[in-house]
Parts: C-alpha cells; sequence; structure tokens
C-alpha cells in the first residue's frame, strides 16, 4: 500500500512530486538551522543602526520574500503540470471505462454498468488503461484509495465523485477507506485485480454468465 | 480623522479586505457560474470563464497598486512623538501591494486549467 | 501627564491592594483581576493538556504492535476524537488567551483589562465547558466521530449516542470564554495604552495579540453556528445536512474548516509573538523588521482565512477552485519566512545568551519550519490527494503545532517564571526536559511521515501485520514514552523552583518591555503609578522606571473612592483621553456562567423546560450586570468632585464599553454572513435542494415589522443626537417610544414566525428561514429590553446629559438589528421571489 512504489500514472506523478520537494526543502531545513546556530554563536561586535537596516533588508527580502516566491512558483508550476495526469479528463479518444463504486458502512458496492456484474469488496480493471470511478456512498462520508494506483476521492450521499484510476501492469493492489466512517473504519479494505485487457474481457464475460 | 487618509490605521487592512471580497467573488462567482453556466469542457481552458477571471483579477490588482502608490507617497517624512503616520501609510502601503499581487496570483492557473472539472 | 503624589510608597501600595486586590480564602472565586484571572487559564489549560496527553499515550499504546485489542474501535474513536478536543479546545487556546491576559496591561502600562467581570466570566465559562466535556469521558459516552465531527456520522441516525451533543454543547459554551477574550483584548490593546504608546510604539507581542484576538472575532462564529445547526439538525429533527430535503454535509465542512483553519493560525500567532519577544532579549538589541513583522501580522491575519478548503481538497471540488486555496495555501509561508529571516538578522547583529528559553526557541525554529515545510507540499494539490488522510498528515500538524506553539510556550514559561513567582528557574534540569521531550517528539513524529507514505490512514485502531507499518508505528510509541517523561521533568523542574528557585533580581533578563518594571511577584495593581511611554523599549531606555513608578511619580497615584481607575487613551496616538473606572471583585460572572452551565445541561438531557427557565436566568444576570455599571452605587456614582481633565469615561461619549459592543457585533455579523453563507451555498450546491411553491412568509406581516424597526431606530438615533447636541429634555419618552416600537416589531414578527408554514423538519430552505426569524426576534427582543432599561436609568438618574455614554454603546446594536432585518429580507425573502418570478 505504499505511495513510494507507484504502480500506475497517477501515482507515478505525486511520487516524483514527494521526491523533487522532500530533497529541496531538506536542503532548506538544513540551511537554514544552520544559519539560526552560527548566528546565535558569533559575536558580530558593535554593529550601527544603519548597518543593522541593510542586513535587515537583505535577510527579509532575500530570505523571507524571493526564497520563497521562487520556491512556490517551481512547486507550483511542476505541480500543476504534473497534477493534470491525476484528473479524469477527456480522453484523446474514446470513453475510459466506466465502474460504480458504493461505498456502506463497512463495504465496498462494485457494479459494471450495462452487465449486470455486481462485486463485494473487489475491483477488476484492464491494465494500461485508464478507467472512471464513479463513487458514491450509501450513508457517511467515505473515501476511496488505492495509494499504489492514484490519489484518492470521496465518497458523499446525494452526489457522485469520480476518480480516474490506471495501472500500469497487472497485479494485485489493496485499497482502504480514508475518511473515518465510524466503528468499522479499519477494517473497510478491499483490493484492486488488474488484467492484461484481453484477460479483463474474458473475466467480465464470466462473471456476466455466472448472474 | 478620516479612515481614508492615508496614515489612519484602518489604511492597514483595506488592501486585503479588499483581497478578501475577490476571493469570496472569484470562489463564489467560480462555484456558481460552474453550477448554472460551465462552459463546454472541450475549449478546456479557453472560455469566457477564464478570460473573465483574468480581467477583473487583473482590474483587482491594478485598483490595489494605485491605492499603494497613493499611500506609500502620502507617507510624512518622519514620526516624531506620538505620530505613526509615516509607519502607518508605509506598512499599508506595503499591504496593498501584497494584495495587489496575491489578487492576481490566484488567477493565475486560470491561464492553464478548465474551470469546472 | 505626570502627577507627584505626598503619599508614602509604602502607604499607597497597601492602599492600591486592598483596592484592587482578590478577596481572601473561597471568596477568591469573585476575582476579576486580570493576573488571578490569566493565570487561572494557564493553569487549568496545563491540566487539560495533561488529560490530552493521557489520551493520546492511550492511542499510542494500542497502535505499538498490529492487530492489537487493548482498545477496541468504540473506545479507541472516543480516545482520538477526545484527544483532538482536548488538546485544541481546552488547551492550546485558553492557555494562550490565559498568557496574552496576563501580559498585556502589564505590557502597555496599564492596571486591568478593560472588562475585568467578562475576563472572569469566559474562565468560568472554560471551566465548566470543559469540565462537562470532560464528563462525557467518565461515563463512556465521550463523543466518537471524530474532532471536525464530519456529517453525516455525526448526526442522529449515524451517532445516537450523547457522545455528539457533549461535542455541540460543550464547545460551544468553552468558545464564550474565546469571543469574550477577544473581544477584551482588541478593546484593550485599542484604547488602555500608556500615554504616548502609540501604535508604532506597541510592544510587537501586542500587534501579535490584536490580530489574534481579530482572528477570534472573525474565526471562531462560524463553528458557533454550524454547532447551532447541527444540533437543531439532531435534536429537533430540522434539515441542514442531511441530503434529502436540501442539506448538504459539504455545508458542514465549509462551516468547520472556515473556523479550522484561521484556528490553528490563532494558535501560531501569539507563539510566534512570544518568540518575537524573547528574541531581541536574549540577543541584547531591538527586534530587526519590527515594520516588516507588523506587516507579516497583518497579512498573515487575513490570507490564513483564505486557506480552509485544503483540508477539502478530496471532497471533488473543481480543479481551478482548488488552485485558489492552493495557491493561497503557499503564499502563507511569505509572512512566516519574513519573521524568520527577521528573527535571524536580530540574532545575526546580536550577542546571544544561549538560556534555557532560547534552546527551546532554537527547537521550535527545526520542529515548526519542518511542519511549515511539510505544509507547502501537502498545499499542492496532485500531492495532497495521496497523503490526505494518512499519517504523514498526523505528522505535519504535530510538528507545526507543537513545535510552533507548545515550543515557543515553553519557551515563554521559562523566560516569565521569575515574574510570576519571584524565582528563577534551574538550568540543568530544564535542559534534560527539553532534551527528553525534544527527542521524543522526533522520534514519534518524524517517521510517521513514511507512515503515512506507507499508506496508513488516520482514526484507524488497527493495522494488519502484513501492511510493515508495525516497526513504525512501535518507535513511535516509544517516542510517545520518552515525550511524557520529558513532560514530567519539565513540571518537576517548575514545581520545585517555586520551592528552590533563586530569588530573582528586578528585570532578571534585562528584557526592554514594560511588564518587568512591576513588582515580581507582580501586585494587584501592576503599577502603583502609570508612566509615559516615549520609546520601544521603555526599560532599557530609562532603567529607573520600576523605582519612580513605585515611588508614585507618574499617573493616577492617587485612589479615590475606593474605585479602580486606569487610563483610557486614544487608539492612534495613545495620548490619554479619559479616566476608566473598572469594576471590583464580583459573583456575577460566576453566577452568569453557572445558570449557562444549567442550560447546557439540561439541553444535553433534553430537559428543554428547564433549559428555557436557564436561559431566562441567564438574561437576569446579564441584564444585572449590565445594570451595575455607570453611575450606579456600585460602580462610579456621580460626584461633583469627579476627575474632569481627563473626564470619567462614564461621562463622555466614547469608552470601552462602546468598543466592546462594535467589537462583539462583528462577531455577531460573522455569524450572521455565515448563516447567509449557509443560505447561498445550500440553494446553490445542495444535491437535492428544493423550494416550496408558495413562499411560506406572508409579505404584509413581515414589511410592517420592518417598518416598526426602521421607526424606532429613527427614533432612538434621534434621542441620541438630541444628548450630543445638549439635551436630554425628551430622553425618556423618546426611550420608551423606541422601546414600544421595538416590541411591535418583535410583536409582528413573532405573528410571521406562527404564521408560516414552515417545515423545518423537511425542508433546509425551511429550517434555514426558521432559524433566520429566530435570529431576528432575538435581536429585535435585545434591542427593546435594552432600550426599556434604559428609559429606567434615566427616570433614576444614572443617565442624563451629564451621563450620555450608555444610550452610545446601545445605539449600534439598533443599527445591526436593523441591518440584518433588511439584509434578511432581500436575500432570504425577495432574491427567491425574483428568481423565481424570473
Amino acid at each position: 500500500m505504499s505511495t513510494l512504489q507507484p504502480a500506475g500514472p497517477s501515482a507515478q506523478a505525486s511520487a516524483w512530486l514527494w521526491w523533487g520537494m522532500f530533497a529541496f526543502f531538506s536542503l532548506v531545513l538544513i540551511a537554514l538551522v544552520w544559519l539560526w546556530i552560527h548566528a546565535m554563536r558569533r559575536d558580530p561586535g558593535q554593529v550601527s543602526d544603519r548597518e543593522a537596516q541593510r542586513l535587515q533588508n537583505r535577510w527579509v527580502v532575500g530570505g523571507g520574500l524571493l526564497l520563497p516566491v521562487v520556491s512556490i512558483s517551481v512547486v507550483l508550476m511542476v505541480g500543476i503540470a504534473l497534477g493534470q495526469r491525476m484528473l479524469a479528463l477527456p480522453l484523446a479518444d474514446g470513453e475510459p471505462l466506466r465502474i460504480e463504486v458504493t461505498a456502506h458502512q463497512w463495504w465496498w458496492e462494485v457494479r459494471y454498468p450495462d452487465t449486470g456484474v455486481v462485486l463485494k469488496d473487489e475491483l477488476h480493471i484492464p491494465a494500461g488503461q485508464p478507467v472512471d470511478l464513479q463513487l458514491i456512498s450509501d450513508d457517511v462520508v467515505h473515501s476511496f484509495w488505492v495509494p499504489r494506483l492514484a490519489g484518492k476521492m470521496d465518497m458523499f450521499p446525494g452526489r457522485t465523485n469520480v476518480l480516474r484510476l490506471e495501472a500500469d501492469k497487472p497485479g494485485t493492489y489493496h485499497g482502504m477507506c480514508s475518511e473515518f466512517c465510524g466503528v468499522g473504519h479499519a477494517r473497510m479494505h478491499f483490493v484492486v485485480e488488474a488484467h492484461l485487457p484481453a484477460d479483463f474481457e474474458l473475466w467480465l464475460q464470466q462473471e456476466q454468465g455466472n448472474d | 480623522m478620516s479612515p481614508w487618509l492615508p496614515v489612519h490605521p484602518a489604511q492597514l487592512v483595506f488592501g486585503l479586505v479588499i483581497w478578501s471580497g475577490w476571493f469570496v467573488l472569484l470562489y463564489g462567482g467560480l462555484s456558481v457560474s460552474c453550477e448554472l453556466i460551465p462552459p463546454a469542457e472541450e475549449r478546456g481552458a479557453m472560455t469566457w470563464l477564464n478570460g473573465l477571471i483574468l480581467l477583473l483579477g487583473a482590474a483587482v490588482a491594478v485598483l490595489l497598486l494605485w491605492l499603494a502608490r497613493r499611500c506609500w507617497r502620502a507617507a510624512p517624512a518622519t514620526d516624531q512623538g506620538t505620530d505613526s503616520g509615516r509607519f502607518v501609510a508605509r506598512i499599508a502601503a506595503a499591504v496593498y501591494l501584497t494584495s495587489a499581487l496575491a489578487a492576481f496570483a490566484l488567477t493565475l492557473p486560470s491561464v492553464v486549467m478548465a474551470p469546472c472539472l | 501627564m505626570t502627577e507627584r503624589t505626598n503619599q508614602p510608597a509604602e502607604e499607597l501600595h497597601e492602599e492600591l491592594e486592598r483596592v484592587w486586590g482578590n478577596q481572601p480564602g473561597w471568596r477568591a472565586a469573585s476575582a476579576v483581576n486580570h493576573t488571578t484571572v490569566g493565570l487561572r487559564f494557564v493553569v487549568t489549560g496545563l491540566g487539560f493538556f495533561l488529560v490530552g496527553g493521557l489520551l493520546a499515550m492511550l492511542v499510542r499504546t494500542q497502535l505499538a504492535l498490529p492487530e492489537q485489542d487493548i482498545i477496541g474501535p468504540e473506545l479507541y474513536n472516543q480516545l482520538f476524537t477526545m484527544h483532538g478536543t482536548v488538546m485544541m479546545f481546552l488547551f492550546a487556546i485558553p492557555v494562550l488567551e490565559g498568557a496574552a491576559m496576563y501580559l498585556i496591561p502589564k505590557m502597555i502600562g496599564t492596571r486591568d483589562l478593560v472588562f475585568p467581570r467578562l475576563s472572569a466570566l469566559g474562565y468560568y465559562c472554560y471551566l465548566f465547558g470543559g469540565l462537562i466535556i470532560l464528563s462525557s469521558l467518565v461515563l463512556q459516552i465521550a463523543p466518537d466521530a471524530g474532532w471536525f465531527m464530519y456529517t453525516p456520522l455525526s448526526n442522529a441516525e449515524f451517532s445516537p449516542g450523547k457522545g455528539p451533543d457533549f461535542w455541540l454543547l460543550g464547545i460551544t459554551f468553552v468558545e464564550i470564554s474565546a469571543i469574550s477574550a477577544g473581544v477584551e483584548l482588541v478593546v484593550s490593546i485599542l484604547r488602555t495604552r500608556a500615554n504616548g504608546m502609540a501604535l508604532n510604539k506597541m510592544p510587537i507581542f501586542c500587534w501579535y495579540i490584536l490580530a489574534m484576538a481579530l482572528m477570534i472575532i472573525f474565526g471562531f462564529p462560524p463553528l458557533i453556528l454550524g454547532s447551532i445547526l447541527l444540533e437543531l439538525e439532531r435534536a429537533a429533527g430540522w434539515v441542514f445536512f442531511d441530503v434529502a430535503g436540501g442539506g448538504d454535509p459539504l455545508l458542514w465542512q465549509h462551516l468547520f474548516w472556515l473556523f479550522g483553519h484561521p484556528e490553528v493560525y490563532i494558535i501560531f500567532l501569539p507563539a510566534a509573538g512570544i518568540v518575537s519577544t524573547l528574541i531581541p532579549v536574549f540577543a541584547q538589541r531591538p527586534l530587526v523588521g519590527y515594520r516588516w513583522i507588523v506587516l507579516a501580522i497583518i497579512v498573515m491575519g487575513f490570507i490564513s482565512f483564505g486557506l480552509w478548503v485544503h483540508h477539502m481538497f478530496t471532497v471533488g471540488i473543481p480543479q481551478l477552485a482548488l488552485a485558489f486555496f492552493s495557491i493561497a495555501s503557499m503564499l502563507v509561508a511569505i509572512p512566516t519566512a519574513i519573521q524568520i529571516f527577521a528573527w535571524l538578522a536580530t540574532l545575526w547583529t546580536g550577542k546571544v545568551a544561549f538560556r534555557l528559553p532560547m534552546l527551546w526557541v532554537l527547537g521550535f525554529l527545526i520542529v515548526f519550519v519542518a511542519g511549515g515545510l511539510t505544509g507547502v507540499m501537502l498545499a499542492l494539490v496532485p500531492f495532497n490527494w495521496q497523503v490526505h488522510d494518512t499519517h504523514f498528515v498526523v505528522a505535519h500538524m504535530h510538528y507545526v503545532l507543537v513545535g510552533g506553539m507548545l515550543f515557543p510556550l515553553l519557551a515563554g514559561f521559562y523566560y516569565w517564571l521569575p515574574h510570576v513567582s519571584g524565582r528563577m528557574p534551574s538550568d540543568t534540569l530544564g535542559r534534560w526536559g527539553f532534551w527528553l521531550f525534544f527527542g521524543g517528539f522526533n522520534l514519534t513524529f518524524l517517521l510517521m511521515h513514511l507512515t503515512g507514505l506507507l499508506g496508513m490512514p488516520r482514526r484507524v485502531y488497527t493495522y494488519d501485520a502484513e501492511m510493515g507499518w508495525g516497526w513504525l508505528n512501535l518507535l513511535s510509541s516509544v517516542g510517545g514514552f520518552v515525550m511524557a517523561i520529558g513532560v514530567a521533568v519539565i513540571i518537576l523542574d517548575i514545581t520545585l523552583h517555586f520551592r528552590f528557585g533563586r530569588k530573582a533580581d528586578c528585570n532578571p533578563w534585562n528584557a526592554d518591555t514594560l511588564e518587568w518594571a512591576t513588582p515580581m511577584p507582580a501586585s494587584a495593581y501592576n503599577f502603583a503609578s502609570l508612566p509615559d511611554i516615549d520609546t520601544r523599549h521603555p526599560m532599557w531606555e530609562h532603567p529607573d522606571l520600576p523605582h519612580t513608578i513605585e515611588q508614585g511619580h507618574h499617573g493616577l497615584s492617587e485612589v479615590m473612592y475606593e474605585r479602580r481607575d486606569i487610563f483610557g487613551s486614544d487608539a492612534i496616538t495613545g495620548k490619554v483621553r479619559e479616566v476608566i473606572h473598572l469594576p471590583t471583585n464580583s459573583w456575577l460572572p460566576l453566577q452568569t456562567a453557572a445558570v449557562i452551565a444549567v442550560v447546557c445541561i439540561s439541553l444535553l438531557v433534553k430537559a428543554y423546560p428547564l433549559a428555557l427557565a436557564a436561559s431566562l436566568g441567564v438574561l437576569f444576570f446579564a441584564l444585572r450586570w449590565s445594570w451595575h455599571n455607570g453611575a450606579h452605587p456600585v460602580a462610579s456614582p456621580w460626584r461633583d468632585d469627579d476627575p474632569v481633565d481627563p473626564p470619567l469615561h462614564s461621562r463622555t461619549f466614547d469608552g470601552p464599553g462602546l468598543w466592546g459592543m462594535v467589537v462583539s457585533l462583528m462577531a455577531n455579523g460573522t455569524l450572521y454572513v455565515s448563516l447567509l453563507f449557509g443560505w447561498f451555498y445550500l440553494w446553490t450546491a445542495a444535491p437535492q435542494w428544493s423550494m416550496p411553491a408558495q413562499a411560506p412568509i406572508s409579505l404584509v406581516p413581515l414589511l410592517a415589522s420592518g417598518v416598526a424597526l426602521s421607526l424606532a431606530v429613527l427614533i432612538y438615533r434621534r434621542s441620541v443626537a438630541q444628548l450630543r447636541d445638549g439635551s436630554d429634555a425628551r430622553l425618556q419618552p423618546l426611550l420608551w417610544i423606541a422601546a414600544g416600537l421595538g416590541a411591535l416589531h418583535f410583536a409582528l414578527l413573532v405573528w410571521v414566525l406562527i404564521s408560516a408554514p414552515l417545515t423545518p423538519g423537511d425542508l433546509a430552505h425551511d429550517a434555514v428561514l426558521t432559524v433566520m426569524l429566530y435570529y431576528l426576534l432575538l435581536h429585535g427582543g435585545l434591542a427593546s429590553i435594552f432600550t426599556a432599561l434604559q428609559a429606567m436609568r434615566v427616570r433614576i438618574g444614572y443617565v442624563s446629559l451629564r451621563l450620555p455614554y450608555e444610550p452610545v454603546v446601545v445605539q449600534p446594536f439598533w443599527i445591526y438589528t436593523l441591518g440584518v432585518f433588511w439584509m434578511s429580507f432581500a436575500a432570504f425573502v425577495l432574491l427567491p421571489m425574483v428568481w423565481g418570478a424570473g
């Protein structure tokens, strides 16, 4: 369930952002702490008011204004660009597969529209293809999260949210409810099974046959 | 002393009050527009709504910049005794300037983002 | 403004102690003095901190190993809900409030806060409300829906027990103390500063507290409204957050976080104020960048109100709207950085004494900046979508809250301890306490970032062994125990110092601000005479101030008629304008708070007739309180030798009461605007919003009610205008007429309410309208009662041409009521009519 072992484009984007920000901000923190400790230790001798004023301007403008503005701009530009991957934007060609997920206290109801297939606590998707999950809740607020594949999306009674999900390769991916929903919250797990597209079609037909 | 005078302490907050009003208009206006008259999805960020946001943001920023300049220039030469006019006017100018930049910064994502997705 | 007195210092001290001191023994419960009340807030807050810490230890014990069953989910959910609730509402805010109440009058050179009975009321509301909430834990029916109480989980269907009611009623009770502290601090800082303390000569701490107090005024009301609405939904079945009927659970989230985000800046700002105060002292040079910091404080105060949706990035709001909040959340890092670099510059240009408070300040820098940086990460939406609601956020928030509040608080404790006790803290035991706490804290929470990144959600009572989170949780739990030991050592240290600490010299840290000019421990009256101020660093530039103050060389060095007097000053220049007379020890705050507690408890057990009776009791005590003011014999009756230059405030047209009224109306107005927001939000966004075919409110009686109100206000304003013009000939009749018109307005509104076919239990539309009508009724009714009382006071002689103050204080209330009436008419009645017709 690690976000640092991404298995889909959405989670990958997030992981890159994490590592980039972690590296940069760790440097900032270390530099700042070092400067602070150094400032405490040094004896500056006599400092005139004018010198203090000039120093003030340099530190406050350089560190208090320029540093944050530049950092924020970089983070936002990279972040917004990468973030577009995570959105359920219209595809260049065709439509993504739609799956309806309804959250209950404390289980997941998964429906494949137009096929009559209904599952409990599991999803099956084709690997390498984007899937749109139509998320809604039957009772309280829940949240759908498969950390290795994508970010999370909350599920509300009365309104539908859409989460774009895609797995790079076939495999089993764990998910958990990520919005506190009562005594069963900690046990509200599910799995996502990604199949090769051909295998997925087979599986879907089998399931339809079963019902 | 009238609160509209650049040296009145009320000037310290007016810039951010205007920014707050702009924020409410921006978020509220966007939400209501998306609810009632959303532009077509395929247009991405090239919609009337994005254009309006950028235009209004620029207008608010210009107003705030003008107010900043007004305050900065009206600052008395020094603060003597219990006068604090220079202190107030200079900081008020900085608040107006900050508000202008913040008001404009908020609108930048509308250059690339679709408004209602 | 200097006066010489011939009284020897000893006599003056005794007289002032007698007039300003508390009553002895258990009667000290009637104390209204800011030093006493402030310390009570701090000590009680520390008590709640220990409770919250104990709850955390239980949580960590359960999470130490996978699949443990020491604590089952039912109890666990109560524990983490109460941990958050106790720490945020019963520790963080009250402790900082208490510190501010203790320090501010001393720093601005006066003897007390400007509404002493309100301070005491605030304390008792906090104490009783806190005890009520804690009792739920003892009874094992504590709230268990999280400290943020999201609906629908917290509504009557999914949380049928009393837990959430304890939260909603108890917290609202406690919030009275926050709002009252907010009002009081704003007015005190603006109107009671030492003569000559212009805005640019205020200690920087005062700027921080002024901002904090204003943020409380605007930040708390959305939660108060939300709590009222949720409690109405739970107890009376009215629809606000339930989708069927036109409500929306998201409305709760908006209202909660509109409060919740400013709340954490309300917590951070005073702590940053402590840092800004200590650094110049330990660097032995003035703060570098005072004006930059003032700018940063103002910017932070406002921008923090524009961040709240960053707690809701995963609810499905469109990306462009999220981007506004993402940008604003990052922008707030700029004023933070400005402060940090101003501090850095101060340290750089000074020779720093690395005493124990500075060790805590260093800890603050490391922990808070780390937390702030993870905050910038969280502000980026794509990353947020992965780590929201995981232990990454738990780690972040503890870094910013503990780092940004607890560390500076401890620095401040050690710094001001000599002021409170007259003794110096130790160094050795204190350093042990620091390192244990710092080490334990980082062990607990640093790795927790990884725990979240590895996928562990929040608020889970256990987890499977295969997840691989076991070792991380074990280390975090061990760290928790180390922290607890650190806290124990600190408590031991502080306790021992009261007994064994070395006696402190005057101004032991060689500080620059005025609180160090009082005796140590502080006397009941702070300053035997009130000095003029001409600099930001009075104790550095006039080191003999403690002596000259004590000798009575400055202002108000004579006690007149056993009265507690302070100076009232101009808000901008700080020049003295009035003598403000303050109330002495009083039982009214305790009595009022006790009756409010009865209201709270009777609502909890659903004894509604009792609740109604107790509410009337609250009104009775509040009106009695307001009666004991001004020229009433208990307060400051007219005497021919009353001071005239400057005059007593109740003989003028301006004074603290007027400012207090206006500031309170700002809080009230925020509550009303939150209701307006709720109305427009549900109308435009609620999934199943519906309006009845026929508008339920009949127009004619409503308009008639509005006309009566408008006339009442016109007449009232006329009466006040005549006072200003120099005539009180028709004061009494005009006031009676205004009160009568107000009563007519009230009666017509009751008619509107009774005759409207409103079904608040079925439709959110009707529920909001009903709340609006009750709100208008409350204000119209109170305005009439206040005015009738004023008319009576004219008859008795407490209000007249030479005592014109009180009608001026009531006037803004009328204007507010009028504004809210017509605004409601436009938004709730006119607009739907026009929209429906179009």
